[in-house]
């Protein structure tokens, strides 16, 4: 048993751009290191605008990309060592994804519950094909939804909120330690997002799985998270306990990110449309970059 | 699959046209078995006769009847077409498909390839062959040569589809779900490219026909087997416009390009077909 | 004009100057033979006033968008409108822009009515430099010497504080914050009297978003131009909008003064909206709603809502419920709402 469900430690990821000749290195992550327990699974967000680096970085986790320099290792395997296709199954049969876009993570021309059944048999350690049903049955009915309700069913065919619980069974058959969600609720509608929050809480309280949590929202980050890191420019400017963090932060950026949020409050809303006059006090004309 | 061609047949105008017209060709073409006369057979009948009952279509200066001249050579046109097209197709997909998705030195290496096929003058390297093997060339091995060249501009369309298939998300759900590349790539990326590979087929068809008739009407090919080129061949032989024996130059022409406007249309209304979320709505499954 | 459709809430204060009337616009597709019709925006009335921000909130179904096209007059098959009327004070007597000569809608468009969507790109012209776009939709209806004109736009890049360097720029050397700011300084340098707003800061980072709403609110304040916002963030409708309405399924549900909304919301989807934002220094639990939108092309009967609504009754299942007065300045759509607001 590790310790540690997931070590990175100063991982890096350069992107080349521009021509043959003009060809310069963008650093969208740089030196990023931190840990999860494998004890108390968490929630941990990883907080950035665009540019910030923290898709990368979830990508990095997720092995779609590769680090230029630096080490990940989940649960005892290091991910540059994956190389055979046995080894790729055992890593994703630790971590699982969920996308920004629920419309776009299932193929539009496929049926549903081919991905569900793909994944329970590919990864589930349960056998027989009697219980492939029960325990497609038993992820949805986590997620708030049957199979009844899935089966036969093509995306087009369901609202952006139950498509994006159907990810979440999907992932949930793989059996996972830690599901890496890319901005998971940033295309919900509104009257179905909190659910879908809400169900990361139930997935870390009730079946123990770690969740980082990639999001541009600090609100449902406070909401949800234990832990917050906040990037900028593909470095970590601050990171700790979400309540702390985001109460009183201490980095200027962060200080910047929390103010920039629309205060919802009732009492606020009224305030607000005064207030605002302090922000378009002259200062200095924007240059062309 | 009944269902399909119920619903295409009832809804797309495209489709019925287009299938009345390649219905007409396929007809004509599976006449060549019922033939009272061999292909290659000439002075048959009477030289020179314009269309009449007797003759539907009128006869050659060679003393064949067109119509059934005809339908041998839309016949060894159309399998001539259809040979080039699927070979290709298959060199096409298959290159496309590794290359876009697997990326890297594979896509290089395969890339490489696939763009000297396009560089490659076609027109030359076949008269070259024709020279080379002058008798011994048969239809199939030109079906053969032109398949080799027929598909590199095609593979790269199909590379570039799938090298955008494989960003979007749901390829890496489907990876996450534990599927092979292969599945990946047969089961969740074939169905995009296949309206591609549809409508190139019609474009490959048309070319490797067009190129076909091109060869056949300098010479340069097998002119004793009948095909669409080879008829206009020998009517040019026989100066048949100038002698006024127009239904040898016309009837072939006309049958040729039935063809081309049928299997358009098809691919047409085929790709509207492919897409389920039009075809769920059509059947009114959707709820 | 028609006189017996029920009049939006006017105040004594200020005169509309759009009027939007039992607008009913519906997606109508033939594919494959089937008839489909997908009833986008049914039956939504509404007024905006001179000189205030109104705010238009809905999920991505909702029909805020057909809403907006239908308003904009950008009417194109599929989409139709099949009923009610689009009144602007500035043309009067055409029941929408679709229905005006292509004349007096050239005349009007950016002098009387702009726009600032979401994508910048839309209206900048990405091969040309920024400075055409305010040549060529501006300079026509400002007139007098070039000279004069460019020490206006100048002045006007000033306000949403863009260095006039930016003039000569191609959008791609912008970030989206400055080309946001600079299709901001196009859609008010005229000094329209309306405004279309669709979305315009739901692409741009939350630091960025602030500053854009702020040089919204302020140039609005300075021309005195009517906004329509639309968004479905509502924590962008509480920042800037004065009022607000709440859109679902097509129809609109709710209505008032943006921070009556936030403190008294009344409608249960609204009720919803409000109490299900998470809030940073706020750890209670929030509660989930069941159920989804509804699918427009087959909309539940009666009150659209019912399906997910907890107050949901017999009634609701059959009848449309008018959007009535609740209060001064508050509509709603709701039978339980509004029999208990008579009882």
């Amino acid at each position: 048993m590790n310790d540690l469900l997931l070590d990175i430690s100063e991982v890096s990821k350069t992107f080349g751009r521009g021509g043959l000749l003009s060809r310069q290195k963008i650093a969208a992550v740089n030196q990023v290191s931190f840990q999860l327990a494998a004890r108390r699974p968490e929630i941990l967000a990883i907080i950035g605008e665009s540019g910030s680096g923290k898709t990368t970085l979830a990508r990095m986790i997720l092995n779609i990309e590769t680090p230029t320099s630096g080490k990940l290792v989940l649960d005892g395997i290091d991910l540059a060592a994956i190389r055979s296709s046995d080894a790729r199954m055992a890593f994703m049969h630790k971590v699982q994804p969920i996308f920004q876009n629920p419309f776009e993570s299932f193929n539009p021309l496929k049926r549903l519950d081919r991905y569900l059944f793909m994944t329970r048999r590919r990864f589930s350690r349960a056998a027989g094909e009697g219980a492939a049903e029960t325990s497609v049955d038993d992820a949805l009915q986590k997620v708030g939804l049957s199979l009844q309700e899935v089966r036969h069913r093509y995306p087009h065919e369901l609202s952006g909120g139950q498509l994006q619980r159907v990810a979440i069974a999907r992932a949930l058959l793989a059996e996972p330690k830690l599901i890496v969600a890319d901005e998971p609720v940033s295309m919900i509608d509104a009257s179905l997002r909190i659910s879908i929050v809400n169900l990361f809480k139930t997935l870390r309280d009730d079946l123990g799985i770690s969740i980082i949590y990639v999001t541009h929202d600090l609100a449902t980050a406070y909401y949800i998270s234990d832990r917050i890191m906040i990037m900028q420019k593909g470095c970590v400017v601050e990171s700790g306990d979400a309540r702390t963090v985001l109460r009183a932060p201490q980095h200027p950026y962060t200080r910047q990110l929390r103010e920039a949020v629309l205060l919802t409050e009732a009492a606020d809303v009224a305030a607000g449309v005064s207030g605002m006059n302090d922000l378009t006090s002259p200062g200095a004309p924007e240059r062309r970059a | 699959m009944a269902i399909l061609l119920r619903d295409l047949l009832r809804h797309s105008p495209e489709f019925r046209i287009g299938a009345v017209l390649l219905a007409f060709v396929l007809l004509l073409s599976v006449l060549a078995s019922f033939s009272p006369y061999p292909p290659e057979s000439v002075y048959v009948v009477p030289p020179d006769v314009p269309p009449s009952l007797t003759y539907w279509f009128g006869t050659t200066s060679r003393g064949q009847d067109v119509f059934w001249q005809l339908s041998f050579a839309i016949r060894n046109t159309l399998l001539f077409g259809c040979t080039v097209a699927l070979i290709s197709r298959l060199f096409a997909l298959v290159i496309g498909l590794i290359s876009g998705y697997k990326g890297g030195w594979i896509d290089r290496a395969l890339m490489s390839v696939n763009d000297t096929f396009i560089v490659i003058p076609l027109l030359p390297i076949l008269v070259l062959f024709y020279f080379v093997m002058r008798d011994r060339i048969s239809w199939l091995m030109l079906a053969l040569i032109m398949a080799c060249f027929g598909w590199a501009y095609d593979a790269r369309l199909i590379r570039s589809v799938v090298m955008s298939l494989k960003a979007r998300e749901f390829t890496q759900t489907s990876l996450f779900s534990g599927m092979s590349t292969r599945q990946i790539l047969t089961e969740e990326h074939l169905p995009y490219v296949m309206p591609i590979v549809f409508s190139t087929t019609m474009n490959n068809m048309v070319w490797s026909i067009g190129l076909e008739v091109t060869l056949a009407v300098l010479g340069f090919t097998d002119i004793n087997t009948p095909t669409i080129g080879g008829m206009i061949y020998w009517a040019n032989q026989h100066t048949a416009m100038v002698a006024g024996i127009w239904w040898w130059i016309a009837f072939p022409t006309i049958t040729v390009v039935m063809a081309f406007i049928g299997l358009f249309l098809l691919a047409l209304s085929a790709n509207a077909y492919i897409d389920p979320r039009s075809r769920l709505w059509s059947v009114g499954e959707a709820s | 004009m028609r006189a017996n459709v029920q009049q939006p809430h006017a105040p004594q204060d200020a005169q509309p100057i759009l009027w939007v009337r039992d607008l009913q616009a519906h997606y109508r597709t033939s594919h494959f033979g089937v008839r489909r019709g997908v009833k986008a925006v049914d039956g939504v009335s509404f007024a905006v006033r001179r000189g205030e921000i109104y705010g238009l909130a809905g999920e991505s179904s909702s029909g805020k968008t057909t809403l907006i096209k239908s308003i904009a007059g950008a009417i194109r098959p599929p989409l139709e409108i099949v009923g009610g009327s689009v009144e602007f004070a500035f043309l009067p007597g055409y029941g929408g822009l679709h229905r005006a000569p292509p004349v007096d809608v050239a005349r009007i468009r950016w002098r009387h009515l702009s726009y600032i969507m979401q994508g910048s790109m839309n209206v900048l012209n990405p091969v040309r430099r920024v400075e055409s776009a305010f040549v060529d939709f501006a300079y026509p209806h400002i007139g007098g010497s070039r000279k004069q004109f460019e020490q206006q736009v100048v002045a006007h890049l000033a306000r949403v504080r863009l260095d006039p360097s930016v003039l000569a720029a191609f959008p791609h050397e912008l970030s989206g914050g400055m080309r946001q700011r600079a299709t901001l300084a196009l859609a008010t340098i005229c000094r329209p009297d309306f405004i279309i707003a669709d979305e315009p800061t739901t692409a741009l980072d939350v630091v960025v978003q602030k500053e854009v709403l702020g040089m919204i609110r302020s140039i609005q304040r300075e021309t005195g131009s009517s906004v329509l916002f639309v968004t479905h963030d509502m924590g962008v409708h509480a920042h800037i909008t004065d009022r607000l309405a709440i859109m679902y399924a097509g129809r609109l549900v709710e209505e008032a003064a943006t921070a009556e909304i936030f403190r008294n919301p009344l409608h249960p989807y609204t009720r919803h909206l409000i109490s299900s934002l998470p809030r940073i220094g706020d750890d209670t639990p929030r509660e989930g709603l069941g159920g989804s939108p509804p699918n427009l092309a087959d909309p539940p009967p009666g009150c659209r809502f019912h399906p997910r609504c907890p107050l949901a009754t017999e009634i609701c299942k059959r009848e449309v419920p008018a959007m009535l007065e609740a209060d001064t300045g508050h509509r709603v759509a709701c039978f339980a709402v509004n029999q208990g607001a008579r009882a």
